[in-house]
């Protein structure tokens, strides 16, 4: 990495951190927080999607799970808010499991067939969720609230929803150059050659999806508690999970930037349209950054970037 | 009693498998012929109920006659789109994905444009026949529930006899099993698949007026119209038409058999259920796909 690169990132970095204590507006840190989050997402997304090339169409049902898990433990055992920070990565342990159970079978299933049976467990995630009494119904869930003020929670929040952002980046950066991403690429280009040369491809992809449902899953904890009011439309939405797709497809899904380029430009274009314009309008003018951008960059944002380079990676 | 009411649910279930059928089949070309997966699919199938509906208001004109105004125009408005959106995506090292993102990108536009000319609350189709019904023995047939399967069977019967019968569609079909021979034998690909496109647009549009006859509609349909789409092609197999149409009569005969014995919402839930089951049993879907 050039040392410019390096100097920007770091102030990036500190500035991140530095920002809810300079007490900036709300708006800009609930902003800033669902940015992240999307980042979150989409970058857990493309280890399962990006890499192995098994598109994946209900991660945002992970990030249901990991709502709905937090907010089960916190209401059940009365926990004081401020624990969220713990009962998070239980919920990312629950979204993992399950999807280890929905994986083992559906990764049996290769291209279009996978990311249908994923949508439909999407689907069937959130009119389960919303028939059940326990999880609250059709109503939804109230969580406790926190007994501080909205702008320090919303600090602690930002803080919390970024050492994550990172830590599933840095994981992310580090598996693609290992042997376990080379495993994973491989099965994308080719899932019997990658078979032949020793590759446990259903091992490798299982342990891909596995991992992809768990940061997602530990996002869903905090975003329950940021809510604090979760509703099976709104942690459930299959837009969510169809945006996901998206922001890392725009980005150019094969490489560990590609989502964090997607899903920040995406979800900021998104905030100023309906920030200025009325909502369709808006809509419609989001609908054609889709249709412009592929026009012309078939292959992603990040594809502009590596023009440079070799064409075949 | 029971059994007749069985019945009854499987007829208007194996009716709106018949509209399902069409939705899937026209989808389902574009896929097999050019690998493109049209996500625009159910919103072109929207704004063919919409059109009908303005025609209907305006004009008093009715849906079925209706759909023979908008034919031509969903047609060519197909083959344009074809020609100067998604053929020009087809260089693209992974069409798939990226036709995925701009056909994405194209059903947010449709739907927003839809509300915004029109206005975002649910319609239904009134005509003559709303509310009235047809009665054979101890069953009943909804009028408007049988103009609309009709008009999918018909629609059906038309692509299959296109696709297996003229040059067109022989060359249709040639060219989406070995796409460099057929090149070799003089098919342009680009006119077949404009031809194709247009026609699957104007079949979505055929299956939205028909789905107009069953459910009310509102911009934001074409979401779960979508998935339904998907769960029919890729039971009947991706580009085998027959398997399709048939994948859409299954679908309606579970859904109409789930109505019948539980409460209405879980019968997403069951149906989803089922068809998860199924893939993981034959993951190629129900029939061997063949051209």
């Amino acid at each position: 990495m050039k040392p410019f690169l390096k100097t920007l990132l770091f102030l990036c970095i500190a500035g991140a951190l530095a920002l809810p204590w300079l007490s900036p507006p709300v708006y800009f840190v609930s902003l800033l927080f669902i940015v992240f989050m999307y980042v979150v997402m989409a970058e857990s997304w493309v280890l399962i999607g990006g890499f192995a090339g098994y598109l994946s169409f209900g991660h945002g049902a992970f990030l249901g799970i990991g709502a709905y898990t937090t907010a089960l433990l916190m209401n059940h055992f009365h926990l004081s808010p401020l624990w969220v920070l713990v009962s998070a990565l239980p919920a990312g342990a629950v979204a993992a499991c399950i999807a280890a159970v929905i994986g083992y079978p559906a990764l049996r299933l290769r291209g279009p067939y996978f990311a249908l049976i994923t949508l439909c467990f999407a689907f069937v995630m959130e009119l389960v969720v919303k028939n059940l009494d326990f999880l609250g119904g059709p109503e939804g869930l109230w969580l406790k609230a926190m007994g501080i003020d909205v702008g320090l929670a919303r600090g602690i929040f930002f803080e919390v929803m970024f050492v994550l952002m990172v830590v599933t980046v840095l994981t992310v950066r580090h598996i693609e150059f290992s042997r376990f991403g080379v495993g994973l690429k491989a099965i994308k280009e080719d899932e019997e050659v990658a078979q032949t040369l020793c590759v446990h491809t259903p091992r490798v992809k299982l342990s891909a999806f596995v991992l992809s449902a768990f940061f997602p899953g530990i996002a869903g904890g905090l975003y329950a508690y940021y809510l604090s009011y979760i509703h099976p439309e709104t942690v459930f939405n299959i837009d969510i999970s169809i945006l996901i797709v998206l922001m890392a497809l725009f980005g150019g899904g094969g490489t560990f930037m590609g989502p964090i380029v997607g899903a920040i430009s995406l979800s900021l274009i998104n905030e100023l349209l309906s920030a200025f314009l009325k909502a369709e309008y808006a809509r419609v003018i989001y609908g054609l950054l889709f249709v412009v951008l592929i026009l012309y960059l078939p292959d992603g944002v990040m594809s502009f970037f590596r023009k440079g380079k070799s064409a075949d990676t | 009693m029971t059994g007749i009411l069985v019945l009854q649910s499987l007829i208007s279930g194996l009716m709106i498998g018949a509209i399902y059928g069409l939705l899937g089949v026209g989808f389902s070309l574009v896929w097999g012929a050019m690998k493109v997966i049209n996500i625009a699919h159910a919103a072109f199938a929207v704004l063919g109920a919409y059109l009908a509906y303005a025609l209907l208001k305006m004009f008093g004109l009715d849906p079925v006659l209706g759909f023979f105004v908008i034919l031509p125009f969903l047609f060519f408005g197909g083959m344009v789109l074809y020609r100067y959106l998604i053929f020009p995506v087809m260089r693209a090292r992974d069409i798939v994905v990226s036709s995925m993102v701009l056909t994405f990108g194209c059903a947010i536009i449709i739907e927003n444009l839809i509300s915004l000319i029109g206005s975002p609350d649910p319609r239904v189709f009134t005509t003559r026949y709303t509310g009235k019904a047809l009665f054979l023995g101890p069953f009943a047939f909804q009028l408007p529930q049988t103009v609309g399967a009709l008009m999918a069977l018909g629609g059906m019967a038309v692509l299959y006899i296109f696709l297996k019968k003229t040059h067109t569609g022989k060359a249709l079909r040639a060219s989406w099993q070995q796409p460099e021979a057929a090149r070799l034998y003089g098919i342009n690909l680009k006119r077949i698949s404009m031809i194709a496109f247009g026609l699957a647009v104007a079949s979505a549009g055929l299956g939205g007026i028909a789905m107009g006859f069953v459910y009310s509609f509102d911009p934001h349909t074409h979401n779960l119209w979508l998935i339904y789409i998907f769960l029919v092609v890729i039971l009947g197999g991706v580009g085998n038409v027959l398997g399709t149409a048939l994948a859409g009569l299954l679908i309606g005969l579970l859904n109409g058999l789930s109505l019948a014995f539980f409460p209405y919402q879980w019968v997403n839930v069951i149906t989803f259920g089922v068809l998860i089951l199924i893939l993981l049993v034959r993951p190629s879907g129900l029939f061997a796909s063949e051209v």
